[in-house]
């Protein structure tokens, strides 16, 4: 058999351009203009109805903000005034972060904000942004939230002064195929036709869409002139320009600036660059944590097949294309977390970069997720195109860590999809993420989406799936402020009598300790009752945390292009979208499960020990007690070995989870969707104290759904079929197995249909998405000895995939230390 | 039932076997084997009775389990040794000597040891337990993939594994045999009708050399080849090349010549360059590894000895 290579080489100038991004790391700079434009109008216009103040600021940003063209690039500006401007939004940050950086004194400042490798903050910025933040002070989203919060959960919000979240909602994957295909000319047409309707009857029941089209109205001109405007920039750039082949490009790229974002685009590059136009809008609106621009070889397969059959391109210049695209949609860059100055100086010391504090969330900063493949509205075939083929091999041969990719697994999928797709998995860390179709539109259709839509869903965020384009579907993401009481803390909760030990903080429902259950059902029992208590709450929340945004933050970018907003004349806070959707994930299903398994065997069934024991040992941290540990560790079932009696307990608890919260009233009358991921499980362990299935106060939990690597000991077939054994159709907000192979398992010639079979036999059994890492340890080390000899490294974290070198040393360390007891 | 009364030695099962015949498969290792391949890289498969085996990460030192090993050995080979570090921890701890010489392997140690840093090399189980256990991968073994028997040797414990292929390919299991070929003829004839593919190896051509080498002469071995051809049998050749010690033009050649003499038997030859991935495993067991002067065959070496194979039209592929 003749394998082929797909690792074709990148053109010259797509290599220039990638080593361009890599100075780049090290020469940033904040957005101010954005903030300077937002905090101006909003100051400037402070009684305006909200959304026409959202409209009336992008406006003003979309024809005046700087036009950037590149020397060099294939695409087109940036959302920012510089490629790679990372963004933040000054009417959603923490103002304890802006005064702890910038209010810091000048010498921490100047090390901090202006080192070479800093992202670069002048005197003159500094100084306005601690301005602006007196004023957001009293006029931000938190405060609109505070307004609004009922007193339970006030005191939570005020411990966060000036943010939810640190950014705004995000997760959704608004219509792009409409603004490239359909173009903001026509939506406008249409709106121009809507706002005509209503204002010959008004009524009070439309005057609201009537302030709405006139806001969509403003934006779309705002839009077709940004793009002119960067029409502009190429003709006067192209003046400016010696070479006669950047010349005639950029004349090229002028005339279709003067065409596209109004009209459809004509050809793949236009294609792409439109798309990229609108995600400047939607980063300049607010930026959104984690956006995805939806099945995009979708439409972009046709351009590129039409381009080529033309003539107008080459094959291997669309692939130069698609590269460049990869490259550019990685330049969308959210702060997220936000670093302190101690951080900054610590790193500049020692030459690093802000992306290397980013402890593996660097992914999360560029906020996107592409998925291709799937399959048609009336499931006659597959849909997979030139385009599904090239960004795959664009992920191959870049070896990106962002975005992430998703690829839609199905009947359908050829077998060069799966091939490439498992080549590029193995040398690019772990992407693409592969979904199961059968699963994922099953639980669409548990959520009442009509089959048609169901087949066009697309994975943003992480992990998690919604209709593509036509759903707003992470409606409240920051309402969780409040409730703050995951699946671990009930636990702590049920054992030590509704007190969390490690902080001292009493919950809302007394209950036994662990000593005074009669049986394992009671202390079972208590534990549904407070799981459903805090759901509740949780889930009450949610509620006004979308009241919150409906009253004065729209989010007028997405509104403009996600189905269903124009048609109805709603932004998409309010109702607008066909679908609304509001995910909520819970985490460390292996330590929750076997935590009970443990009290369960040793305390009800064999009664080797008392749960007086068993607490007291937990109290002290295991301390003196480390032989019954290490009787838990080798001795009892475990999750992830394909024993019913461990895996059995991971269905009572997901079961109840996602059960109970898929069955709350959803935010906008959609639905409410539980997944299953967990971004911080180290973080999140440091404050947890010890948990009955062994693990010790500060150690990790276990990683989102997946079993503890350590614990599972019976090889890949067990793993993965214990893990296929949770209702994954009830996930409907995603979650997926981690599988992490050494290198030694995928050489050789079948090693591609081998992994194709292990991924297809988890699908078969009802498994959701699967992602794998091929990973040596001992190149990991290495690359902590060496660090710039590996700057390429990727590795799969959850669900996103980090650059290795980036990620914090206690994270590097727990990465490889699961992988060194895998299997 | 016929085999009831069978009980067999194993050392193993394990899912994704990726290196033991095709598709997804899952291989029960047998211990005991006839030959004593100086490269072996599981010892712990040779013998067929049980050996106390040795992780010395696992153990937490003996103040925590209050002596519990040394106290359980009835012959004196347990005692406690000097303060080590305690792995991935700076903690100091007394893990254990094991004095192999007045060691019985009479197994009492590991019985009580918690964290399982002493353990047993193995385990006996019935043909039904091993089916059941190999059943919970059936979903597994589509696209060819299935059951592999390996070892040691598994035709060693002829009863066991013929028993045990048979209730397998009852069920139209796929079964790969992992053999070194030196077992009776008559037993290889008795259990053809349950196997798709022999992975079979062929150490060296020379039968004083394959003495040297594994202990026992190849006669046997070439002759039950020839015979599996003969009657139908479909060969996976497994060549381990092991440097200066059966790497020769000459041997290169003449088992190429071997090959080609089984005809369409042969559905691939895999030359396997020798590697040291199993001289840890030693170490648990106690025991010393002989072949430390042979260093691994390059790879140009290796893609030397692929086109021999390959330039004389016999299907073949580094593994």
């Amino acid at each position: 058999m003749v394998k082929e290579d797909f690792n074709y080489p990148i053109s010259l100038r797509v290599a220039g351009l990638k080593e361009k991004r890599k100075r780049i790391n090290h020469d940033l700079h904040l957005d101010f203009e954005r903030n300077r434009i937002i905090t101006e109008y909003y100051k400037t216009h402070k009684n305006e109805y909200p959304i026409l103040k959202r409209a009336g600021f992008l406006y003003t940003w979309l024809t005046t903000r700087e036009i950037n063209i590149d020397d060099d690039d294939i695409f087109l500006g940036d959302g920012g005034p510089h490629c790679r401007t990372v963004h933040f939004d000054v009417e959603q940050t923490p103002r304890n972060w802006i005064r702890g950086c910038f209010g810091d004194t000048d010498e921490r400042f100047r090390a901090a904000w202006q080192v070479p490798g800093s992202i670069w903050v002048s005197d003159e910025d500094r100084q306005w942004i601690l301005e602006a933040a007196d004023y957001w002070e009293d006029n931000d989203i938190a405060a609109t939230a505070l307004g609004i919060f009922p007193e339970e959960f006030a005191e939570r919000a005020k411990a966060m002064p000036g943010s939810m979240y640190g950014t705004y909602p995000g997760h959704f994957n608004p219509n792009y195929e409409r603004a490239v295909t359909v173009g903001f000319g026509e939506c406008r047409r249409i709106a121009q036709e809507k706002l005509a309707e209503i204002q010959a009857h008004t009524t009070f029941e439309n005057v609201r869409s009537e302030l709405f089209y006139k806001a969509y109205i403003k934006v779309c001109d705002g839009m077709i002139l940004m793009s002119k405007r960067y029409a502009e920039g190429c003709r006067q750039k192209a003046a400016e320009t010696a070479d006669p082949a950047r010349k005639a490009e950029l004349l090229k790229m002028a005339d279709s600036c003067d065409w596209i974002v109004e009209h459809p685009a004509r050809d793949l590059w236009e294609g792409i660059q439109s798309l990229f136009f609108y995600q400047y809008l939607l980063i300049a609106d607010g930026t959104h944590w984690a956006d995805s621009p939806g099945l995009i070889d979708s439409f972009l397969g046709p351009l590129a097949e039409k381009d080529i059959a033309e003539g107008k391109l080459t094959r291997d210049q669309a692939q130069e294309l698609f590269d460049a695209f990869l490259l550019h949609i990685g330049d969308q860059i959210i702060m997220f977390p936000k670093p302190s100055n101690d951080q900054l100086i610590e790193a500049h010391k020692n030459g690093k970069c802000f992306f290397d504090l980013q402890g593996g969330m660097q992914n999360i900063a560029a906020g996107s997720l592409i998925t291709i493949g799937g399959m048609k509205a009336d499931g006659s075939g597959g849909d997979y195109n030139i385009a599904t083929e090239m960004i795959l091999l664009a992920y191959l041969r870049l070896k990106v860590a962002e975005p992430s990719l998703a690829l839609r697994i199905n009947q359908f999928t050829p077998d060069r999809i799966w091939a490439i797709a498992i080549a590029c998995s193995i040398t690019s860390g772990g992407m693409p993420q592969f979904n199961n179709d059968d699963v994922v539109i099953r639980a669409m259709l548990d959520r009442g989406v009509p089959i048609e839509d169901a087949r066009r869903y697309a994975v943003f965020g992480c992990v998690e799936p919604a209709i593509s384009g036509k759903e707003w579907s992470m409606a409240a993401n920051c309402g969780s402020f409040g409730a703050g009481c995951g699946p671990i803390t009930i636990l702590q909760y049920v054992i030590h009598g509704n007190v969390d030990p490690m902080s001292g903080r009493q919950g809302d429902l007394p209950c036994k300790k662990l000593y005074e259950y009669e049986s394992f059902e009671e202390l079972q029992a208590e534990f549904e009752r407070q799981a459903k208590y805090y759901i509740d709450k949780m889930a009450r929340t949610y509620h006004f945390a979308a009241l919150t945004f409906a009253t004065a933050w729209p989010v007028l970018s997405a509104s403009m292009m996600t189905e269903g907003c124009l048609e109805t004349g709603r932004d998409v806070t309010w109702g607008g979208a066909t679908y609304n959707g509001m995910g909520s994930m819970f985490n460390a299903v292996a330590t929750i499960a076997d935590s009970l398994t443990t009290i369960k065997k040793l305390c009800f069934e064999d009664k080797t020990l008392t749960t007086k024991e068993l607490y007291d040992a937990l109290k002290n941290n295991w301390e003196g007690q480390e032989l019954l540990r290490q009787r838990i560790l080798n001795g009892l079932p475990h999750y992830g070995n394909d024993d019913d009696e461990a895996d059995d307990m991971v269905r009572w608890f997901t079961n109840l989870w996602a059960d109970y919260y898929n069955s709350r009233p959803g935010v906008n009358g959609g639905t409410n969707n539980c997944g299953a991921l967990d971004l911080y499980w180290v973080w999140g362990g440091m404050g947890q104290w010890a948990t009955p299935d062994g693990r010790k106060t500060g150690e990790a939990l276990s990683i989102s759904s997946d079993p503890r690597q350590d614990c599972a000991k019976n090889g890949p077939l067990a793993y993965v079929k214990s893990v296929a054994k949770m209702p994954w159709y009830k996930l409907r907000c995603g979650g997926a197995i981690n599988v992490r192979f050494d290198a030694n398992s995928v050489k050789g010639d079948d090693a591609i249909a081998k992994v194709r079979d292990l991924i297809s036999a988890y699908f078969r059994f009802g498994g959701l998405q699967f992602h794998f890492t091929v990973a040596d340890t001992k190149v990991m080390r290495e690359a902590q000895k060496h660090p710039e000899d590996y700057q390429d490294l990727i590795v799969r974290i959850a669900g996103f995939s980090a650059y290795f070198t980036h990620m914090s040393l206690p994270d590097q360390a727990h990465y490889i230390q699961r992988l060194e007891q895998q299997f | 039932m016929e085999y009831e009364n069978v009980r067999g030695h194993i050392y193993d099962i394990q899912g994704y076997a990726v290196h033991d015949g095709p598709g997804i498969r899952t291989t029960v290792y047998t211990k005991g084997c006839p030959l004593r391949c100086l490269w072996c890289h599981s010892p712990e498969s040779q013998q067929h009775r049980f050996q106390l085996g040795w992780l010395d990460l696992k153990c937490i030192g003996t103040e925590l389990c209050q002596n519990a090993c040394v106290n359980a050995c009835p012959e004196g080979a347990l005692s406690v040794a000097e303060p080590t570090k305690r792995t991935g921890t700076e903690e100091l701890v007394r893990k254990v000597n094991i004095d192999r010489a007045k060691c019985t392997d009479c197994l009492k140690c590991a019985e009580v040891c918690v964290t399982k840093a002493l353990y047993v090399s193995g385990w006996e189980t019935t043909v039904d337990e091993v089916y059941d256990r190999l059943m919970k991968d059936v979903g597994f073994f589509e696209n060819g993939g299935g059951v592999t028997v390996s070892g040691g040797e598994a035709m060693a414990q002829f009863d066991f594994t013929y028993n045990l292929l048979k209730r397998l390919k009852d069920k139209g299991i796929h079964i790969c045999l992992d053999t070194t070929g030196f077992a009776p003829t008559a037993q290889f004839e008795k259990i053809m009708p349950y196997v798709d593919l022999y992975l079979y190896d062929l150490k060296h051509m020379d039968t004083r050399h394959h003495e040297k080498l594994t202990g026992v002469p190849n006669e046997l071995i070439l002759e039950n080849a020839r015979f599996l051809a003969a009657h139908g049998g479909a060969l996976q050749i497994r060549f381990p090349i092991i440097p200066k010690l059966n790497d020769s033009v000459e041997n290169l050649r003449a088992t190429a010549e071997f090959c080609l003499e089984l005809g369409d038997a042969v559905k691939l030859v895999q030359l396997l360059p020798y590697h040291k991935a199993g001289r840890g495993k030693y170490e648990r067991l106690g025991w010393k590894y002989r072949l430390t002067n042979v260093e691994l065959p390059s790879e140009d070496f290796m893609q030397q000895a692929l086109e021999l194979f390959q330039g004389m039209g016999l299907p073949a592929q580094i593994h």
